[in-house]
């Protein structure tokens, strides 16, 4: 009995599904869940797990997004600070202490204000022609500044309840914060395989110029793209940041790195045309995994230092094995 | 009244004068050739009138009414499309995705793709071309022909009213050629008119009906095909006559020289098979052969940039090792000069004196160091000795025009001093006047005891240039000849494919 040896096709198919940068993920990440169970059961207690899943949350949420800007063949550093920016105006709306919006405003402002501020990314890129590396990375330092001045040297601790359970709340006792990404995953998968903005995606990222001649709306298609990282940002910020008791000014700091991490190891092409969303969850999911695996390990104040080192090492391997995976490319 | 009417173009870059008061109409159902030389402007008439820039001056007019010129998306939707010379396709899209790309078909307003109706319209253009391609693959791995037909079949899938075709066939072999214009010429009896832009003039003389010269940006004149000759229409793009000695060669040839090539039952599974074949030095061999024969990847065989079964490759009478390199190869005095110049001969966007010593860097290097004065004095040179026109050695090389970037391609290798050219396709694209000089270069080398395997597509060169022609078909040599009893029937003939080989 050798099924896998007498049928070629059936070989042909296994060998891809190795040189597949998605398998290769899923086969890692449970390499890490069987040895952690095995270390120390309580690794995979339903309650560990879902810890896990809630910090993951935030991180799908905008690689979904950072993963199209990519497509196109441009990056996005500024969701970092992004975050932190969102995160203070949305504190200051709902506050009690200062504006006192109610939380449903505060919510729909936070969301306004992503889509404007990816706009204006996505503007300086499109229409000024920027390169995207720099525009986000005046944005990255302008945004954390911003930041400062909305918080004034002062934490927000009076979050009003509503918003409180957009982070802490469950539906059918699932965190509501899962019950989003789902959401954003599902919206993500239409946009890539079943809706004509993915492929003009796609096809932008892959050949400019071709698309260029193919008539297709390059500089609008970019604005769309940054203003929806915008957008998915204020998401993930409504609800990561109320799982906190307190706003400060350093929320989302490092967010970027670790977003372009979990993009690239998941087998997005950083010159674009080339990525997978499968690959990029797993990749949110595995990046997130080891900071608890680090935690597990009780490295004490060490786990956050190791932690970058690791990301590090991931982003260049991701990159190394891209010539081995390239094969696998279709979206 | 015709159905496309460009009155007055006039159109610059920067201080350059690209056309000058040109006018050109198509009448419905009409082939109408473009013609003229590299420069001569017909990219850019063709930019103007499919909207990828607006004229500086001048109108457009598709049945009476104004295009929206410099907006390619509406003058798509107006119904006039452009195939581009360089295949205008998306690598990491598959096929059915590169031919629907920007104007997908989709249910509840375009919010929800119809994919099954994407693959039957994939289908059945490419059925329509005659054309098998895989059409889930990412076109990125498909040939170059292949990616032309993409391209081609992205346009026929337009409802389109003019069809503007920048040498499509430049890249194909004869039988996709003629199932390309078995499906133009449907679109011609629906009344679609056809402007037509090829080098080969048998295809002009064999389908247009009237065709419109260009040189430097002017007029020439429109003339019914009929009323001219061959000859005639050669003197209007150059604006003198060809210089008619050009084909006689002569050739004092010793038999019994030693070969300074040798290669020997030379296999790759499934790519070509048992290839046997010597060059001496001095000679021209003609590799003929459809498309896909094989041509390309034995050179790069040869050069060691694709793996060989098995085989012997032998230089100068010492063998190549296993396994070697392509900076063996360069030692040996061999030089490869690509089809796809684009892609695989030039960096575009560096400067021509880079991309002329890029090959022999070491020879201009000094202790930590480049020697930009003999570099430049190196470059120079060979900008004057291989005519290559550019406004400074400094220019980028895209900046130049198509003939002037073979030069390059092949100037860079003519500086190490090879013995042994390996030429694929080397005038592929350019303009007669370019082709002539390339034609020139190629006999200067091999008069200077080089010796020259030469892969082209295009029947007349072959048979004018080489001393004794090779036919390959599916990977095996089908036939020799020597070049002066060479015919292009018989090359032909060897070249296609038998009939059923497996049947009987």
């Amino acid at each position: 009995m050798n099924p896998s040896g007498s049928n070629p096709k059936v070989q042909q198919a296994w060998f891809s599904l190795l040189k597949s940068r998605t398998a290769g993920l899923a086969c890692f990440t449970t390499l890490i869940l069987v040895w952690m169970s095995l270390w120390n059961p309580t690794f995979l207690a339903w309650s560990n797990l879902r810890d896990i899943a809630v910090a993951a949350a935030p991180v799908c949420i905008i690689s979904c997004g950072l993963m199209l800007v990519l497509v196109l063949g441009e990056i996005d550093i500024s969701v970092g600070s992004m975050m932190g920016v969102l995160a203070a105006a949305m504190g200051a709306m709902a506050s009690a202490s200062r504006w006192h919006l109610p939380p449903g405003v505060a919510m729909v402002g936070t969301l306004i204000l992503g889509v404007f501020i990816g706009a204006i990314n996505g503007w300086l890129v499109a229409y000024l022609k920027v390169p995207s590396i720099m525009v986000t990375l005046g944005m990255l330092t302008a945004l954390r500044g911003v930041t400062e001045v909305i918080m004034g040297g002062q934490w927000i601790t009076d979050l009003p309840p509503e918003l409180r359970s957009l982070g802490t709340g469950t539906w059918l006792g699932i965190p509501i914060c899962l019950w989003v990404t789902a959401a954003v995953v599902l919206i993500s998968l239409w946009l890539i395989h079943r809706s004509t903005l993915g492929r003009r995606i796609y096809a932008i990222g892959s050949h400019p110029k071709a698309a260029r001649l193919a008539g297709l709306p390059i500089a609008r298609t970019q604005c769309l793209v940054f203003a929806w990282t915008g957008f998915l940002t204020a998401v993930a910020t409504l609800v990561s940041v109320p799982q906190l008791s307190v706003v400060d000014a350093g929320i989302g700091v490092g967010m970027e790195l670790l977003v372009v991490t979990c993009v690239v190891v998941g087998g997005t092409a950083v010159s674009g045309g080339i990525g997978n969303l499968s690959g990029v969850l797993l990749g949110a999911l595995l990046m997130t995994m080891i900071s608890t695996v680090l935690i597990f390990m009780k490295l004490g104040e060490n786990a956050t230092y190791w932690s970058r080192a690791i990301q590090g090492l991931f982003i260049l391997g991701a990159i190394l094995l891209e010539p081995w995976t390239r094969s696998r490319k279709k979206p | 009244m015709s159905l496309l009417v460009a009155q007055q173009i006039h159109h610059s870059y920067g201080g350059t004068q690209a056309l000058c008061d040109v006018s050109l109409e198509i009448e419905p159902g009409e082939w109408h050739a473009l013609c003229g030389e590299n420069g001569a402007g017909k990219s850019t008439l063709i930019k103007i009138i499919s909207g990828v820039e607006p004229p500086d001056q001048g109108s457009v007019t598709l049945d009476g009414n104004p295009l929206p010129m410099g907006r390619i998306h509406a003058v798509e939707q107006a119904g006039v499309v452009a195939v581009h010379q360089e295949p205008v396709v998306f690598p990491h899209l598959s096929t059915i995705d590169n031919v629907f790309v920007g104007r997908e078909p989709g249910r509840l307003g375009g919010l929800w793709l119809d994919r099954d109706r994407m693959a039957r319209g994939a289908r059945q253009v490419m059925h329509q071309l005659g054309e098998d391609l895989p059409l889930e693959q990412p076109v990125g791995e498909l040939s170059l022909a292949q990616r032309q037909m993409v391209s081609i079949a992205r346009a026929l899938l337009n409802d389109c009213r003019i069809l503007i075709l920048d040498e499509p066939t430049a890249s194909l072999s004869a039988r996709e050629t003629q199932s390309l214009f078995r499906a133009i010429k449907q679109l011609q009896a629906q009344g679609v008119g056809i402007l037509y832009v090829s080098h080969r003039l048998e295809e002009i003389f064999q389908m247009a009906d009237r065709v419109t010269v260009l040189r430097d940006g002017r007029m020439v004149g429109t003339h019914s095909i009929a009323s001219i000759q061959r000859s005639d229409l050669i003197q209007m793009m150059v604006g003198r006559p060809l210089d008619a000695s050009s084909a006689a060669r002569p050739l004092p040839r010793e038999e019994q020289a030693p070969a300074l090539l040798e290669v020997q039952g030379l296999s790759r599974a499934g790519v070509f098979d048992h290839i046997d074949f010597a060059i001496q030095s001095g000679e021209i061999l003609g590799l003929s052969g459809l498309v896909g024969a094989g041509r390309t990847e034995i050179a790069r065989a040869i050069f060691g940039l694709d793996p060989i079964d098995t085989g012997s490759i032998t230089m100068d009478g010492q063998p190549m090792p296993e396994g070697f390199q392509i900076h063996d190869a360069m030692d040996r005095g061999m030089a490869l000069v690509p089809e796809d110049r684009q892609r695989q001969g030039l960096i575009l966007p560096e400067s021509v004196e880079d991309n002329l010593t890029l090959p022999s860097l070491k020879a201009f290097s000094k202790f930590l160091g480049l020697d930009r004065d003999s570099r430049g004095k190196a470059a120079h040179g060979l900008i004057q000795r291989m005519g290559i026109k550019t406004a400074k050695p400094s220019s980028p090389a895209q900046s130049l025009s198509g003939g002037n970037q073979q030069k390059i391609v092949l100037g860079k290798w003519v500086y190490r001093q090879p013995r042994l050219f390996l030429l694929d396709e080397p005038t592929r694209g350019v303009d007669i006047g370019a082709k002539e000089e390339v034609h020139r270069m190629i006999r200067t080398l091999a008069r200077s005891g080089s010796a020259i395997l030469l892969i082209s597509s295009d029947m007349p060169e072959i048979l004018q240039l080489s001393d004794r022609i090779l036919v390959l078909c599916q990977g095996r040599i089908r036939g020799e000849v020597t070049g002066s009893q060479a015919t292009a029937e018989q090359l032909l003939e060897w070249a296609l494919p038998p009939e059923r080989p497996d049947a009987a």
